[in-house]
């Protein structure tokens, strides 16, 4: 059973990006949302394993988004890797604030789907591995 | 000041001159009024004697005539006027013996004429005695004698010689006074003309004194309203204060600035317009720095300019009501003529608009980076899950281009980082973050992150550290030597070697990257340091370069107080050294 992830960024073409290269080269499955506030209640209804959520957004920024799912029961322990262009982070002040770690942009796609792994410590699954899973099945 | 000392000489002179021709001139008139007195006084006499001889004509005539009519008549009423001239005769010839006695010549004169005189009164006392005594026939006789009438002639020629002799006398001296007079007025007439011309110049001269004197007064009031001026320039904040430490004067823009006035301020301590936390970290760091202790009150503030070094750092002052502001503040010392220290100058610009742009400027580098980096990524991922054949296979042409157009925007991405990178090191608002750096380690992160790279292109990097520890921001120096390092390994011929060492002096750390590549023309060695400088145009494209790596190099290492340069040989390699202050534990020397 693949892994699922939640890219919560207001940008269309780099929430494509990122879920083709997430689905495709990292075999997740991926589910997407425009805003901090929809990330929450996706985040929320479909409990992903993991949240990819951009730092910088209108209205509810990712910090914002950070604290709140933080801080509701439901969403609190679900891991949540920050994205950002290079200047604003702050990688010990984001994992202060409960990140599990921090992606930079421009991302590599090709590279992205291990860089998640790294971070959240999960054995990079291959499609191989996921076929072979659901051909166990 | 010489020019009064001439003058003063001048006014003397003229002086001396005016008196000296005004006394010669009152001589003059002196002597002339005695001379003319005197002239007077002869003329005078000269008519009284032409009178008085002329009257002893008169005389003479007077008594011959009623001498004769006596002697002719008999009747003795003719013998009055006879007798009354014989009177006056004698008085007469008192007088005028007495008039030419002066004169040696006509008292000779008269002396000769005195006889002939008497002789003549003689021969009429005859006369009438010959008639009284002896009637008319005896006095025709004496008559007919003619020696009377010779006698008488011989009286008029001496009078009348002694007359003309007077009267050419007379003319002469007239002559010779008028001359005198002529004379004597010209004389007095050049003393003028002289005295006045002299006067005049006397008078120019006063009046051009005054008028320096005056343009003096008008220049001083000018230069004093200029130093007014400056004084109340509203660009800067002026403070002076005594040895102590004590405000002496403040000018116009620090009232404002501090909201207080200037009489308020005036006895007070500077520390009243300080932080008192910021001093003390000041005289903690000049302690160190100059070898001696600094306190951290107003001697925070005043020591370095006391020793005559520039003194020129930011701090904070403290208004009335509280608040702050940040400003860029410069002391200096103030001495006497002799040199002696008369207190400081503390001389403030307002850093607060300065600031304020500053953290415009960082929150847009902020901004601007965020904006170009989220079309990038979108830009990025796209080629690179194309290229990366994540949507299947691409023809061998389409391929082509998308790696064309992948590599490219690798290359805008390294170049927006790069460009920020330098922008925020080069404002300085980048706080390095300096600490207690060890070389060795410093090195031996540096040469790991290359590893890779180096690997890759077949190229061994041979390490040499030494000992030593330098006060920086590691990561920053770093990545200086990570890219010295990897523009090393880009220009290195495969299976090259590159030399990183590290070399103590007896104050600094220099580091050496050394390749042996292709070189850099000697012409190039400074300008390669410039932003957007590289040796070849091809370069870029070809070695992937942005052409800011060593411009973000230089920056950092200038942040450092540090030194950065370039050596090398045309076909036979480069050389790139980095220079840092060593840290030494117990500094002895002043900043």
């Amino acid at each position: 059973m693949p892994r699922s992830l939640l890219v919560i960024d207001d940008d269309r073409d780099i929430r494509q990006v990122a879920k083709t290269s997430l689905e495709l080269v990292g075999g997740f499955h991926v589910i997407v949302a425009d805003s901090g506030q929809r990330g929450l209640t996706l985040a929320h209804e479909a409990r992903p394993d993991a949240i990819i959520l951009d730092l910088m957004m209108p209205d509810l920024d990712g910090r914002k988004t950070l604290a709140q799912l933080k801080r509701t029961p439901e969403t609190a322990s679900i891991p949540v890797i920050m994205l950002t262009a290079k200047v604003q982070a702050d990688r010990q002040e984001l994992v202060g604030q409960g990140a599990a770690g921090v992606l930079v942009k421009p991302f590599d796609p090709m590279q992205l789907p291990d860089q998640v792994c790294q971070i959240l410590g999960w054995v990079p699954s291959g499609k191989d591995e996921d076929r072979s899973d659901a051909a166990e099945k | 000041m010489v020019m009064i000392g001439r003058i003063r000489l001048w006014i003397i002179a003229a002086s001396v001159v005016s008196l000296a021709a005004l006394s010669a001139v009152s001589w003059l008139s002196y002597r002339n009024t005695k001379e003319l007195i005197a002239a007077n006084e002869r003329l005078a006499r000269a008519h009284k004697m032409i009178e008085d001889l002329a009257a002893l004509h008169v005389l003479l005539d007077d008594a011959e005539t009623g001498c004769r009519d006596y002697a002719l008549s008999g009747r003795t009423e003719s013998l009055k006027p006879y007798e009354a001239a014989l009177a006056q005769l004698d008085v007469t010839m008192q007088v005028l013996r007495r008039d030419l006695a002066a004169d040696p010549n006509r008292s000779r004169q008269f002396q000769e004429l005195e006889p002939v005189v008497n002789a003549r009164l003689e021969t009429m006392k005859e006369l009438v005695r010959a008639r009284s005594a002896s009637g008319l026939e005896a006095a025709v006789r004496v008559l007919q004698s003619d020696r009377g009438k010779k006698l008488t002639d011989e009286i008029r020629q001496r009078i009348s010689i002694v007359q003309t002799e007077e009267r050419n006398d007379l003319l002469d001296r007239e002559r010779e006074s008028r001359e005198r007079a002529r004379t004597t007025i010209l004389g007095v007439g050049v003393t003028c003309l002289l005295g006045i011309v002299l006067l005049l110049t006397a008078s120019l001269v006063i009046v051009r004194l005054n008028r320096q004197s005056e343009s003096d007064h008008i220049a001083l009031q000018n230069a004093e309203r200029i130093q007014r001026t400056i004084l109340n320039s509203a660009a800067y904040s002026m403070i002076s204060t005594d040895k102590t430490g004590l405000i002496l004067t403040v000018n116009a823009a620090t009232e404002k600035w501090l909201q207080y006035r200037g009489a308020e301020l005036a006895g007070s301590s500077i520390l009243r317009l300080h932080d008192a936390g910021e001093l003390q970290s000041r005289g903690v760091q000049l302690t160190r720095a100059m070898g001696m202790p600094v306190r951290g009150d107003y001697q925070a503030l005043v020591t370095k300019a006391g020793y005559g070094v520039a003194d020129d750092f930011e701090c904070t002052y403290v208004r009335k009501d509280g608040t702050r502001f940040p400003v860029s503040l410069s002391v200096t010392a103030l001495r006497t003529g002799g040199n002696d220290l008369a207190g400081y100058l503390m001389i403030a610009t307002d850093l607060s608009e300065q600031r304020a742009i500053e953290k415009m400027k960082d929150e847009f580098v902020s901004v601007v980076s965020h904006e170009l980096r989220t079309p990038l990524t979108s830009i990025k991922g796209a080629l690179g899950l194309l290229v990366g054949g994540v949507t299947g296979p691409l023809p061998p042409k389409a391929g082509e281009m998308a790696q064309i157009a992948l590599s490219n925007s690798d290359r805008l991405s390294r170049l927006v980082d790069d460009i920020l990178d330098l922008q925020r090191i080069e404002s300085g608002r980048i706080t390095m973050d300096k600490q207690l750096c060890n070389v060795a380690a410093i090195m031996k992160e540096s040469s790991e992150s290359v590893g890779l790279v180096a690997e890759g292109e077949g190229v061994t990097i041979e390490l040499s550290p030494c000992t030593g520890s330098i006060n920086a921001d590691q990561q920053r120096i770093v990545q200086a030597l990570v890219n010295l390092l990897g523009n090393a390994i880009k220009f290195s011929p495969r299976g090259g070697r590159i030399e990183f060492a590290a070399e103590r002096t007896d104050r600094s750390v220099v580091f050496r990257v050394e390749d042996n590549g292709r070189g850099i023309p000697k012409d190039k060695l400074e300008t390669i340091f410039e932003r957007f400088q590289q040796v070849d145009a091809s370069d870029a494209r070809e070695k992937g370069g942005t052409g800011l790596g060593l411009a973000i190099v230089r920056s950092i290492v200038q942040q450092h107080s540090g030194r950065v340069w370039a050596e090398s040989e045309l076909g036979r390699g480069s050389k790139f050294c980095i220079q840092l202050p060593l840290l030494e534990p117990h500094p002895l020397s002043t900043e």
